[in-house]
């Protein structure tokens, strides 16, 4: 599926129904407020990477997981073939 | 060498990156500059083999963020970056390989150069299709600006303090000047709430009152025809002399029906085809008065010096990523509401958004809808000139140049032309007295749409100022066609309410409360200037007390 570029392809499908839907903004206003929380100084990239994933994976809605799920499956019957 | 915007602060480097750079230079920087590749939508990942999996050297993972070594290009993923360090030592530095951003392994956290980002923004360029008249790694243009600086200084406040000394002496009152009423004519008050604006907006007032218009010489009145500036000049004077009995345009309302013959009517009018209509009207005067200026492609007549800025917009093709840029002056910028909607429509999300009924609308939140990207709809495909075809394209908005003032209109009323009706959005808005418009400009949105990025933009000038002071709110009460207009003036650290011939002194709180349709504002360093000068005293400050000053007894 990376050899033909079609998770490229996805990956940007994702991106794109994630910032629509509100999800990226979501993330950024929780990324500010842990970062408010501990200091400007105090936090690493890192740092928000653990604390962040969880609740993104979370949050993430159905339909954007039904679609993207749809599509690899489609995919994956059609390079079977 | 690019030029940096001062506002524009770079993070200091950590001791590690700093001691990398001692002992590497650029050289690891421009090696992986090869391996680098950007998606149209901006996005940069070093990509060494296009089919090979990048995996972790030591535990053969590749779901977790990788991380290349910029010594000796080995991947680890952030598990194990710091056993990579521990095994060689200084290998510090890193690139995240999916993003391009590089990062400091015993810092654990990301870290910034600028001469990495100009590599990989380089990168960048280069491999997009040749934009047309789209980023531009040159220096901008230095003369633009100062003739626009020496343009605002030449609307200097410094004669109108010779006005303080001959004031009318029926000025008994501490109200500052300027501050007058003006008489309803038949619903006139979409002129009157914009004539206060447009009387407090400090480099407009300053060149009616200063004498630039040279009242006397103006060859339409010495023929005896109408003239529109003649009329504005006559009405500041009026306005401005003291005298606090309300105040009736007549004269100039006449002259302004003479310009827009098919807004001539005793009807009530939308105040912002008014102020469009007026500002035209005044071009027009002032572009036959004066002699034709060498061409510098920027009008120089009062409405334009004071009140247009340009508009960037970028059409983007979502195929291979080529720009198309364009400008185009403006006089004033209409925003749509922002209403916190979701353009998804899926009715599943419900849990995600709240309802716009708790969504309260703001004037950055317009902002940001206005220079937010949008597709645009599959019937209005934009040619590439890359691809040779129509492809689906993505537009944005942003502002290349700010005028000295700012008049921002909120667009209220909706026209549905297929139903032959329209209606007024009466939703309220909440607006800041303080506004920055640094988030707006083409540099922050263009520097935005290629990431995390430290990089100068061309016309990044180091005295741009991007901020703003409220000065005039032109609000809107009643529906559609039953309507009025009224103004609040921010004048002297006090509010007024100016409602036809009624000007009352209000606390602030009203104005935010108002609902807002017009806002004007004014480029900070104008606005204080002006303030300090309204102030009516008995005595000039500066004046030495025992001699006379005229005027004043």
């Amino acid at each position: 599926m990376i050899e033909s570029g079609e998770k490229e392809k996805l990956m940007e499908l994702l991106r794109e129904r994630l910032v629509e839907c509100g999800w990226k903004d979501e993330m950024k206003a929780l990324c500010r407020a842990y970062i408010k929380k501990k200091g400007t100084n105090n936090v690493t990239v890192d740092d928000l990477v653990h604390v962040i994933t969880p609740k993104g994976r979370a949050s993430i809605p159905d339909s954007i997981k039904t679609e993207l799920l749809l599509r690899i499956r489609a995919f994956l019957a059609s390079a079977a073939l | 060498m690019m030029s940096r915007n001062s506002m524009y602060t770079n993070p200091k480097p950590c001791k590690h990156l700093a001691d990398y750079k001692l002992r590497h230079g650029l050289s690891g920087y421009n090696l992986l500059q090869e391996q680098i590749r950007t998606t149209p939508s901006g996005k940069s990942s070093v990509k060494n083999h296009q089919t090979e999996i990048p995996r972790c050297c030591f535990c053969n993972g590749y779901q977790k963020r990788l991380y290349l070594c910029l010594i000796c290009s080995s991947i680890s993923c952030s598990s194990h970056t710091l056993l990579h360090s521990q095994c060689e030592n200084g290998h510090d530095i890193a690139v995240d390989i999916e993003r391009s951003e590089l990062y400091c392994v015993l810092c654990c956290d990301q870290v910034y150069d600028p001469d990495f980002d100009k590599i990989v923004m380089l990168k960048h360029l280069m491999d997009l299709p040749r934009s047309g008249n789209g980023v531009d790694v040159s220096a901008g243009r230095r003369s633009s600006k100062r003739r626009r600086l020496c343009s605002a200084l030449e609307l200097d406040l410094k004669k109108t303090k010779q006005l303080v000394s001959m004031r009318d002496l029926r000025a008994k009152s501490c109200y500052p000047l300027g501050l007058r009423g003006l008489n309803n004519l038949g619903s006139t008050c979409f002129m009157n709430s914009v004539l206060q604006a447009l009387l407090h907006a400090p480099p407009f007032r300053n060149y009616f009152l200063t004498g630039q218009r040279n009242h006397e010489v103006c060859r339409k009145r010495s023929s005896d025809r109408l003239c529109l500036l003649c009329d504005i000049y006559v009405f500041f004077s009026a306005v401005f002399s003291g005298d606090r009995t309300p105040y009736s345009p007549a004269q100039l309302l006449y002259s302004w029906w003479q310009h827009s013959a098919n807004l001539a009517s005793y009807e009530q009018q939308d105040a912002h085809e008014f102020f469009i209509s007026m500002l035209d009207g005044i071009h027009e005067n002032g572009v036959k008065a004066r002699s034709p200026i060498k061409d510098t492609g920027e009008c120089h007549c009062v409405a334009h010096r004071v009140f247009s800025g340009q508009l960037r917009s970028d059409v983007t093709c979502m195929s291979c990523g080529y720009t198309s840029t364009t400008y185009d002056p403006f006089m004033d910028i209409s925003l749509n509401l922002d209403t916190g909607n979701c353009p998804s429509t899926d009715l599943a999300n419900k849990s995600l958004k709240p309802s716009d009924n708790t969504y309260v609308s703001t004037l950055l939140g317009c902002l940001d809808l206005f220079t937010k990207p949008e597709k645009l709809g599959s019937d209005q495909k934009f040619f590439c000139e890359n691809c040779q075809e129509r492809q689906d394209s993505v537009k944005q908005m942003s502002i290349k140049r700010l005028p000295l003032v700012l008049c921002l209109h909120i667009k209220r009323f909706e026209h549905f032309p297929v139903r032959r009706m329209s209606r007024k959005i009466d939703r309220y808005m909440q607006f800041p007295f303080c506004l920055d418009m640094n988030p707006y400009l083409s540099s922050s949105v263009v520097r935005n749409r290629f990431g995390n990025r430290m990089f100068a933009f061309e016309g990044d000038e180091l005295d741009t100022s991007t901020e703003f002071e409220i000065f005039a709110v032109v609000t809107h009460s009643g529906t559609l066609d039953s309507g009025h207009y009224v103004t609040y003036l921010h004048l002297k650290d006090q509010w007024y309410k100016c409602d036809d011939a009624w000007i009352t002194a209000v606390e602030e709180e009203v104005v935010r409360a108002s609902q807002c349709y017009m806002l004007f504002y004014a480029q900070k360093m104008l606005y204080y200037k002006a303030n300090e000068d309204l102030v009516c005293q008995p005595v000039s400050p500066r004046a030495d007390p025992f001699l006379p000053i005229a005027g004043c007894c």
